[in-house]
């Protein structure tokens, strides 16, 4: 697969502070690449500076093969983007703004009449296409902000935090748009600090951190640096001290921790570990409410890395 | 054009904040020219002069002074300035004439003394304001071709004495401009809140951050973009103008608008409107929320129609207020009206005033549109 954007070593400062600082990327065509870190780890202003909504200090950006810069229509007209702050316009009603923004870049009535029509479907705005921004519930703004964003069917979709502040509902509907999308054969950049998101939508993920690459690859891969192989959490609502240090000394334990009723135990390596803890409870006569064991997860990898967690 | 589509579904929306200033327009228009029957306030009685004459009474202020007193009423019980303030507010008095010192020599030297002329609101007064304009046009111009004082003085006498016959037979007319005068005087405030509302909120939705950032991604170069909103601004600006013009010559009537002043009333509107255009563009480059759009545009239209003369005449106001008006367009705007209602011939030199006062209010407007430009240009630079 050729690559859709090439990166060379961005770096971006404001003042002293490196918001980007020399970040190089690949998007391979018809990937959906998440970029994901906490806020102020540089996924925006690394979106805004391969858009050209941003001068950078150093670096080569090409997007389709061919330099990006402010006035490069012809790769624009390509490109799709959902921006993380709603913009649209309060005086038209929702089927008025996707219409102004796909008119932005299709002239003809009757296809752009086709393709609003389409991000209406997709986004699950059938019903309320009359209505006005104003008239509509966070959820729904959302998505009509996303409708705006690739009505125009982009083969170069950015997103940024697309569900920040979203209802569950409209989230799903969100998340499943976006996988139409790259059904569709769009390639997809995804910013966001929700570690679920990535996982369930992205094929490759970059994580970053005070504007560098932290690590790179597809969600297993990134899970094989976080060295836990699984965690199980267990409700012990009375445990004493003499039995809590017996659980240090089971087979494959890296890590235990109790608190408030709830015991939590990594395994740093092993398999069937529930079912051998299951046996301990059982042979140590210890009472328990509920066990659950977790895969690790992005942010299990992002504490590992930084050691903080991806939302402090 | 996808653009322009936007920009008029806008207006359209907005249509509701521009109803009221047009209404109140409209019912001021049509109050003011039914309000007065203009020949029997004319023929009921001569205006009411004072006179300060600060000069020696002998030839050319003798000749002033007499002229005044065969055409007006000199009142001479007024030595308190409080009193007559009072009286010309209440139009006992419609003029207050100040004779600089040295008068009948300087006018006679062809040096144009200052007569200072306070007056009240209304038509006896503009009556009263034409006649002593008329004096001293005259006699400012007989001075110029270097006659003596006392042959200056028999020249001016005999003309002026011919010159207001005339007058007296035609004072409808003189009565109609008023009545136009206030109707565009009064059109400053409109024209202002109009222009200032629908710009600044169509503008103000284009420039808002989060939607310039989706423009700026788009496939359009921003700039065309811009010019493209520009072009409908002036567009709207037109349209508007149009609208007002046409308006009053249904209020007013074609016997003032289809003649020279009713053509110089809608060119100087036609001026202000352009710089009242870039006025609302520059605000609109603040991107303003819809509430300070109301704020801002309240503001200048009201104070600026205020301080300037549109709704009180300007000679009621405080000498400072009426010092800091001439730093706003609308002054000139509004006393190049006053100027086009006391126009009595169509020569150059009674034109070149009108014209300076409308140049002032174009250079106004080149100021607005260096100032948009620069601000445009630093908004443009995003990082």
């Amino acid at each position: 697969m050729k690559n859709v954007i090439e990166v060379k070593h961005l770096t971006k400062s404001y003042k002293s502070n490196k918001a980007v600082d020399d970040l190089s990327l690949t998007v391979k065509e018809g990937e959906i690449l998440g970029l994901l870190g906490p806020n102020g780890s540089g996924k925006t202003t690394t979106m805004n500076c391969i858009l050209s909504l941003l001068k950078y200090d150093n670096g080569v950006i090409n997007i389709f093969g061919k330099e990006m810069k402010p006035d490069a229509y012809d790769i624009k007209a390509k490109i799709g983007v959902v921006f993380q702050d709603v913009a649209v316009f309060d005086e038209l009603t929702v089927y008025g703004n996707i219409d102004y923004f796909c008119g932005l870049y299709i002239e003809d009535k009757t296809t752009r009449a086709q393709y609003v029509e389409d991000a209406l479907k997709l986004v699950g705005l059938e019903d309320n296409k009359g209505q006005y921004p104003k008239q509509l519930s966070g959820g729904l703004l959302r998505r009509l902000n996303i409708a705006c964003g690739i009505a125009h069917k982009p083969s170069l979709i950015f997103l940024d935090e697309p569900t920040v502040a979203v209802d569950p509902q409209s989230r799903n509907n969100i998340l499943e748009g976006i996988k139409k999308l790259r059904d569709n054969g769009a390639t997809i950049i995804y910013t966001t600090h929700y570690m679920e998101e990535v996982e369930i939508l992205c094929d490759r993920v970059i994580i970053l951190d005070h504007g560098k690459i932290i690590a790179s690859g597809t969600n297993d891969e990134l899970k094989s640096l976080a060295k836990i192989e699984e965690k199980v959490t267990i409700e012990v609502p009375d445990l004493a001290p003499e039995k809590l240090a017996g659980f240090d000394k089971i087979k494959n334990v890296s890590e235990v921790e109790y608190d408030n009723g709830v015991l939590k135990i990594v395994y740093g390596k092993g398999k069937n570990n529930l079912a051998d803890m299951v046996e301990y409870l059982k042979a140590n006569k210890i009472n328990y409410n509920k066990i659950f064991a977790e895969r690790p997860t992005l942010n299990d990898v992002f504490l590992e890395l930084t050691g903080k967690e991806l939302r402090d | 054009m996808i653009v322009s589509k936007a920009f008029w579904k806008i207006v359209l929306k907005n249509i509701g904040s521009i109803i009221s200033p047009t209404i109140v327009l409209l019912m001021f228009g049509t109050i003011s020219a039914t309000s007065t029957s203009s020949t029997m306030t004319y023929e009921a009685r001569k205006p009411a002069i004072v006179i300060f004459n600060h000069d020696e009474e002998v030839g050319m202020t003798k000749s002033f002074i007499s002229y005044i007193d065969k055409n007006a009423e000199i009142k001479t019980d007024y030595k308190d300035d409080d009193r007559l303030k009072d009286a010309l507010f209440y139009e006992n008095v419609a003029a207050v004439v100040e004779i600089p010192e040295n008068f009948h020599q300087d006018i006679a030297l062809g040096h144009k003394p200052e007569v200072k002329l306070r007056s009240s609101a209304g038509y006896v007064a503009e009556v009263a304001k034409v006649m002593i304009r008329r004096y001293l046009t005259v006699a400012e111009g007989y001075a110029a071709t270097n006659l003596s004082e006392q042959a200056l003085v028999e020249r001016v006498d005999k003309a002026i004495v011919d010159d207001v016959e005339t007058e007296m037979q035609a004072p409808v007319d003189t009565s109609k401009f008023a009545k136009a005068s206030r109707y565009y005087s009064f059109a400053n405030y409109t024209i202002l809140s109009c222009f200032i509302t629908i710009i600044c909120l169509i503008m103000s939705a284009f420039n808002r951050t989060e939607l310039r950032k989706r423009n700026l991604v788009g496939a359009i170069d921003i700039k065309k973009m811009n010019l493209i909103l520009l072009k409908n601004c002036c567009l709207y600006a037109l349209a508007a103008w149009a609208f007002y013009v046409t308006v009053s010559v249904f209020v007013l009537g074609t016997d003032v608008m289809f003649t020279t002043q009713g053509l110089l009333y809608a060119a100087n509107s036609f001026v202000f409107a352009v710089m009242a255009t870039t006025v609302a563009y520059l605000i609109s480059l603040f991107g303003l929320t819809a509430g300070a759009v109301n704020g801002v545009q309240n503001v200048l239209a009201l104070s600026s129609s205020f301080l300037c003369g549109a709704f009180v005449p300007i000679e009621y106001m405080p000498e400072s207020v009426v010092l800091f008006a001439h730093a706003l367009p609308s002054y000139y705007y509004i006393d190049a009206n006053d100027k086009i209602m006391n126009l009595s011939d169509y020569s150059f030199e009674n034109l070149l005033p009108i014209l300076l006062e409308m140049a002032v209010v174009a250079g106004f407007t080149i100021l607005f549109v260096i100032v948009a430009n620069i601000i445009s240009k630093k908004r443009r630079k995003i990082a």
